[in-house]
């Protein structure tokens, strides 16, 4: 019983990180269709600059910030450079314009920290044992932090006018338009805020699960894996599925075989899409004849 | 979008040029004839999954390049060292390799790990080049001509463990194991080097060498309940491990590989190493040798010359560096540059002291080291210590 | 001519291979070897992206599986090198057929990231499977062997490799050139109007999902002969990501491209490694990274076609300048002719029913558009479909097209269903459409559009393709069956014209040309008058008329009701999906019901000519003919 608790108490964390990552995913599609395939080298690079920081004297929660305002204004850089000018923006066009970014961004970080990884130092807190099962704090405030950002910003994207308009936006650009919404705008603010999802799944995510160049890619995979479960435009959908995610490698790794650990998020990806092919994502547009 | 269309043509162009200009410099041939520099090729895994090995072994060679060369170089001649980064992958390392080849290079020193040294060892006996590789696993000179090695192999480290649990009357051994080339064949080597003295191996857990969870395997390792626990990797993996072995609380002894031999290993597990054993080569323990050990000068020699140049302690894996190029110096002084003498030379070694031990190669041993290579190590305080017998 | 170019282009492209390692230092040919090995995957990436349009994000796992199965038979199996390597690659095609079965059913972006996965899933069965030899992989693979000599030298091997990488150019260019790459050109521009001329899409994308993965294979093959070594690295993303950026960088779908992008991927790849240290000391490996992510970004920023479409500018930029102008368009139709056209023998009896709808049910959520129309039409007739707008006409054309699936009720198109099916199926019973909103194929010419409806009346597939003679005979028939059709429509002079140029009138003229070149039995035409000026409506009118007259079946839906009663020979009325009438046009035409459904009465008003509102006057007299 306490294996189990171990086994799910991990999962949850690595989860609570995968879906900080996967509500960034949510939030860039659910407002313009665009797979930013850069989300993972964000949690990545804000953990990084964090470590610079804090080597450099700067307080923890100072070098924190830091790393994760960088990855804002990246996020930001990246929609207004990259993003906006297509003309014609296709997703299937995003993921391979984001892959490209995201392979720089990558050998950047490479270049800058070198190819080992690091670890932030954590965040205040004791561990501890309960039932049998060894808490670590900052599993904690993995789980803390990443549920009061998904209430956060769910809300944002489902009870405010603001978030409201930029849903309206990837449904019908057009009318969202004539309605007076900015669209350029609204890919603006969601990029803006994949940024602070990345640099916060960053942050709490190095001390235990160190940064390093790579650490990017399979972060960024498995958010979007998880984003796909919850149906990819749903923010709340994102985190159950990061959470879900994470539980199922960890029991996976446990009872089954540790090795098949990374296997499973793709083994979950494709049986999902497969199992439900077109539902997944809504917005189908049929070929008007 | 014309402007930008040609701006985006020109870029192409001036992309290609820089491709083949880049190329153009390649052909700066080693010399293979008595005179002339002596081109050595090191082929390291300085990016990539390798990196805590092939940084500080590039670190030493270049170290003892510039000492070679600042004393006189090998009879008059200069030693002229070109380093590749093979990227720690098998086809950047065969890659680098034809390159060597093809610059005519006398000695080739490589790779850092296994998996690229076997993918150098094809070629290097095809061209008959001698090749000294880093790489644990004995794979890499098995049944080979030209192709030696400076790291121990595992069944010389793992005798120790053997050794030492004997000595602890364990039985049963929980292994946790990177589950790349380093790992391999452990736990069947374990068994057979065990079976005499009645000790086996209960568990197996494998954890990728980037791979940064272990509580699925440490809590298998848990219910395991062998008498004592082996995580064998490198650092961060190893740290990690060791990190989250403690966390859970598992009260077994925990035993490590020779693969934590450096100062990033400490750093990382932090107080968590603490109490742990592994066999490791003398000179993490260097200060601690008793005056008679006959590695000792040659060891403090080497960490004051690392120190001072680098401003951080040598690990194990820069020792294995010294130790190949040296073994290559010394072949070089005493028969010069011809390929089949150098090999000739190397494999009847008898008696040479190094870092990681003292060699003695014969021509079905092209490791050249026993157990005695290694010594157990605890750790106290977040420091080396040479564990009390 | 484009024949004569082409063969240009391949003895060139033979000359190069041979003289490269002739002139080439070594290393540079050692180069030329990883360009050609990894060409070879990067080939089958842009057909498949190209003609597809599918991104596959994972043709590192193909290679890998080429490599691994190659490695083993070869060391474990002591088979011998060609037996191993065609094993390989087959072993390779036949992952991809169990892979693309379920996944090709996936919208694009969905399909790029589950292969994605599969890459990372085929490394991680490589690692965890003792009997691929785990993370040690497969090593000690000779170097290739033929008549004693062992080709072990980059010149060598290069030499080997040539061969088969013209053929593999060879191979794809023949695919992209004919039949099937013409369908996929056309699925690529309008899905719904291929399928509709009976490209079987789902079918054609996987075939060039398991030739794209075959290439891959090949490549895996070539690579562990040289390498010697097979591991699970094989397989990773960096190099999914390397072959995708040779097949955008060269210009997805070109065949040229994908070599061109593979030569400079390698040497870029090679000059950044050289020149990246040297301007920052200590920056070692994979940092040239950087450089393959801006070109890839730049690239599909600045110049999606890839370095191809730069040269294909440049080249039609030059022969612009001595471009004749085009001929003033103008029918060249007789418009005295009446004569039948486009009889078939096979074809049924006038008079015999081809199309049979049934109690016909369509809800649209909580709307129902159709509800429970049945009507059916026989050989020889013009049957008309007419009704106010919102009645339901575009609904039951597209569930009779096959484009849309009923709720309820069926279609049998000679006994068959084909209610529910795709719009293949019933193309291939010799049934096919045209658009209200036009469904030009924009990528090529008027010829190239009508070429895509001769589909079904070819034969050639890939096979076919690999051997150029045999599929000459075909294309050459097929141009001659596009020249008559063009001719008979009256747009023989636009004929190598980009369809997208033309004006509106005469685009509908090239989807009725691309419709006919089916050879169709039953022609559904969904408002094929509008946009035509009144010559053009005449010209068409006569051209259904001769097409009745050879036995075909033609369904007519439309707005001009004029036109209609003219020209069918019965007519169907729809009001609020219900069919509200069925008879003649002469007896449609004074049907209350109708009147009243046109007018927005109710049944119960009395409606006649001296109704005291003009409107209505005017209404009642337009359709009893003015």
């Amino acid at each position: 019983m306490t294996d189990l608790g171990q086994l799910l108490l991990a999962g949850l964390s690595v989860g609570g990180v995968y879906a900080l990552v996967a509500m960034g995913f949510a939030a860039i599609y659910a407002v313009s269709g665009v797979l930013n395939l850069t989300q993972g080298e964000f949690a990545a690079l804000a953990g990084l600059v964090a470590i610079s920081a804090s080597g450099n004297g700067f307080p923890l929660p100072l070098a924190a910030l830091l790393g994760i305002v960088t990855v804002v204004v990246l996020a930001l850089a990246i929609q207004r450079l990259i993003i906006a000018p297509v003309r014609r923006m296709t997703t299937l066009l995003s993921i391979i314009l984001t892959l490209g970014v995201s392979t720089a961004l990558k050998a950047t970080m490479l270049l800058i920290w070198g190819p080992e990884g690091r670890g932030l130092d954590p965040l205040p807190g004791n561990d501890f044992t309960a039932a049998g099962v060894a808490v670590r704090s900052q599993y904690l405030w993995i789980l803390g932090v990443s549920v009061v950002v998904a209430v956060a910003v769910s809300w944002f994207y489902e009870r405010t006018l603001a978030g409201k308009a930029l849903r309206a936006c990837a449904e019908q650009p057009v009318a969202a338009r004539l309605a007076g919404i900015s669209v350029a705008r609204a890919s603006l603010v969601s990029f803006g805020i994949a940024g602070l999802l990345g640099g916060i799944a960053g942050v709490l995510a190095s001390p235990v699960y160190f940064s390093a160049w790579d650490s990017g890619l399979a972060l960024g995979l498995k958010g979007f894996v998880a984003a796909t479960l919850g149906g990819l435009t749903s923010i709340r959908g994102a985190f159950m599925g990061g959470l879900v995610l994470g539980v199922v490698e960890s029991l996976v790794a446990g009872y089954i075989d540790t090795g098949l650990r990374d296997a499973v998020a793709f083994v979950v990806l494709i049986v999902v899409l497969v199992a439900r092919p077109d539902g997944v994502l809504r917005r189908q547009v049929a070929a008007r004849v | 979008m014309a402007g930008i269309r040609a701006l985006g043509a020109a870029a192409a162009v001036a992309a290609l040029l820089v491709a083949t200009a880049g190329c153009a410099e390649k052909d700066t041939g080693g010399g293979t004839d008595e005179s002339g520099p002596i081109a050595v090729g090191a082929i390291l895994d300085i990016t990539g999954a390798g990196a805590s090995l092939g940084v500080p072994e590039r670190k030493t060679l270049e170290l003892l390049t510039k000492k070679l060369n600042d004393a006189g170089g090998i009879n008059g001649r200069k030693l002229e060292l070109t380093v590749e980064d093979n990227q720690s992958t098998e086809d950047g390392a065969a890659k680098a390799m034809n390159q060597m080849v093809s610059k005519k290079v006398d000695l080739v020193i490589g790779a850092s790990r296994t998996g690229t040294s076997l993918a150098m060892r094809a070629i290097a006996e095809t061209n008959e080049l001698p090749m000294l590789s880093m790489a644990a696993n004995v794979k890499v000179v098995d049944g080979a001509k030209w192709v030696f090695k400076t790291a121990q192999n595992d069944s010389a480290v793992l005798a120790n463990v053997v050794d030492y649990a004997k000595s602890k009357g364990w039985k049963t051994i929980g292994l946790a194991r990177d589950s790349s080339a380093f790992g391999e064949g452990v736990a069947e080597t374990l068994n057979s080097l065990g079976k005499a003295d009645g000790i086996s191996v209960v568990a197996t857990e494998k954890f990728a060498p980037d791979a940064t969870e272990f509580t699925a395997q440490m809590v298998n390792l848990r219910n395991a309940k062998a008498d004592a626990n082996l995580i064998w990797g490198i650092p961060p993996a190893a740290a990690l491990a060791q990190k989250t072995y403690k966390q859970l609380g598992i009260t077994a002894p925990v035993m490590q590989s020779h693969g934590i031999g450096n100062q990033v290993f400490l750093d990382t597990a932090g107080p968590a190493a603490d109490g742990l054993i592994a066999p490791v080569g003398r000179l993490v323990v260097a200060d601690q040798l008793p005056a008679n050990d006959p590695q000792k000068s040659v060891l403090t020699t080497f960490v004051n010359n690392y120190k001072a140049a680098y401003n951080e302690t040598p690990s194990t894996f820069a020792g294995h560096a010294w130790d190949a190029f040296q073994l290559a110096v010394d072949a070089f002084k005493a028969v010069g540059t011809d390929k089949q003498k150098v090999r000739d030379h190397l494999e009847q070694v008898k008696g040479f002291v190094g870092i990681t031990g003292v060699f003695t190669m014969t021509p079905q041993d092209h490791s050249g080291l026993g157990k005695e290579a290694l010594v157990l190590v605890t750790v106290s305080g977040s420091k080396w210590q040479l564990a009390p017998a | 001519m484009a024949r004569g170019r082409e063969w240009i282009g391949f003895a060139v492209f033979a000359v190069l291979l041979t003289a490269f390692p002739l002139v080439a230092p070594e290393s540079i040919v050692d180069i030329g070897v990883y360009a050609l090995i990894y060409g070879i995957a990067a080939l089958g990436l842009s057909l498949l992206m190209g003609l597809a349009g599918q991104v596959n994000l994972g043709q590192a796992a193909f290679f890998a599986i080429g490599a691994y199965t190659q490695g083993m038979l070869v060391t474990r199996y002591g088979v011998a090198l060609p037996v191993a390597a065609v094993a390989a690659v087959a072993f390779a095609m036949l992952a991809a057929l169990l892979v693309g079965l379920p996944l090709l059913r996936l919208r694009g972006h969905y399909l790029a990231l589950a292969t994605l996965g599969l890459g990372i899933i085929v490394t991680v069965a490589a690692t965890e499977s003792d009997y691929l030899g785990a993370t040690s992989g497969i090593y000690g693979i000779a170097k290739p062997e033929f008549g004693g000599r062992r080709y072990d030298s980059a010149a060598e091997f290069f030499w080997l490799l040539a061969p088969v990488m013209f053929l593999a150019v060879l191979f794809a260019r023949n695919v992209v050139a004919g039949r099937i790459g013409r369908a996929l050109g056309a699925i690529n521009d309008s899905e719904v109007a291929a399928e509709c001329l009976g490209a079987d899409t789902f079918r054609l994308r996987l075939q060039v999902f398991v030739l794209s993965a075959g290439y891959g294979g090949l490549a895996g093959v070539a690579y562990v002969h040289w390498i010697g070594v097979v591991n699970p690295n094989a397989a990773n993303f960096p190099l999914s990501v390397e072959f995708l950026l040779m097949a955008v960088l060269g210009g997805l779908g070109s065949v040229w491209g994908a070599v061109i992008g593979a030569v400079a991927v390698e040497f870029l790849d090679e000059g950044l490694r050289d020149v990246i240290p040297r301007l920052i000391p200590h920056a070692s490996g994979e940092v040239q990274l950087i450089g393959f992510g801006v070109a890839l970004t730049a690239v599909v920023l600045f110049v999606p076609g890839g370095l191809y479409d730069l040269w294909r500018r440049a080249v039609t930029r030059l022969r612009r300048r001595s471009a004749t102008p085009a001929a003033p368009s103008g029918s060249t139709v007789d418009t005295t002719d009446e004569t039948p056209v486009l009889s078939r023998p096979d074809r049924p009896a006038p008079g015999t029913t081809l199309l049979s709808v049934e109690g016909l049910v369509r809800h649209f959520g909580g709307v129902t558009a159709l509800d429970g129309v049945s009507f059916d039409v026989r050989a020889g007739e013009i049957f008309g479909l007419i009704g106010p707008n919102g009645a339901g006409k575009t609904t039951c054309f597209n569930i009779v097209s096959g484009v849309l699936a009923p709720s309820g009720g069926s279609v049998r198109l000679r006994g068959t269903r084909i209610d529910g099916r795709k719009p293949h199926v019933s193309a291939r019973a010799r049934a096919t459409r045209t658009f209200q909103n036009l469904q030009i194929f924009g990528s090529t010419t008027v010829r190239g559009n009508v070429a895509v409806g001769r589909h079904l009346r070819g034969r050639a597939g890939l096979l076919r393709a690999a051997l150029v003679l045999p599929a000459r005979a075909e294309e050459r028939a097929i141009a001659r069956s596009v020249d008559e059709i063009l001719a008979l429509v009256g747009i023989a002079d636009a004929a190598d014209r980009p369809a997208a140029d033309l004006s509106f009138g005469r685009q509908r003229l090239v989807e009725i040309a691309r419709a006919l070149a089916l050879e169709p039995d039953l022609l559904l035409l969904d408002e094929p008058m509008a946009g035509l000026s009144g010559g053009e409506r005449a010209d068409l009118a006569r051209l259904l008329r001769r097409l009745r007259a050879g036995g075909m079946a033609i369904v007519l839906v439309e707005h001009d009701v004029e036109a209609v009663l003219a020209l069918a020979d019965r007519v169907a009325v729809l009001d609020d999906g219900v069919l509200i009438a069925l008879g003649r046009p002469d007896e449609v035409r004074h049907d209350p019901a109708v009147v009243a459904a046109y007018l927005g009465l109710d049944e119960d008003d009395e409606v006649d000519e001296t109704a005291d509102d003009p409107v209505v006057r005017a209404a009642v007299r337009e359709l009893d003919g003015g």
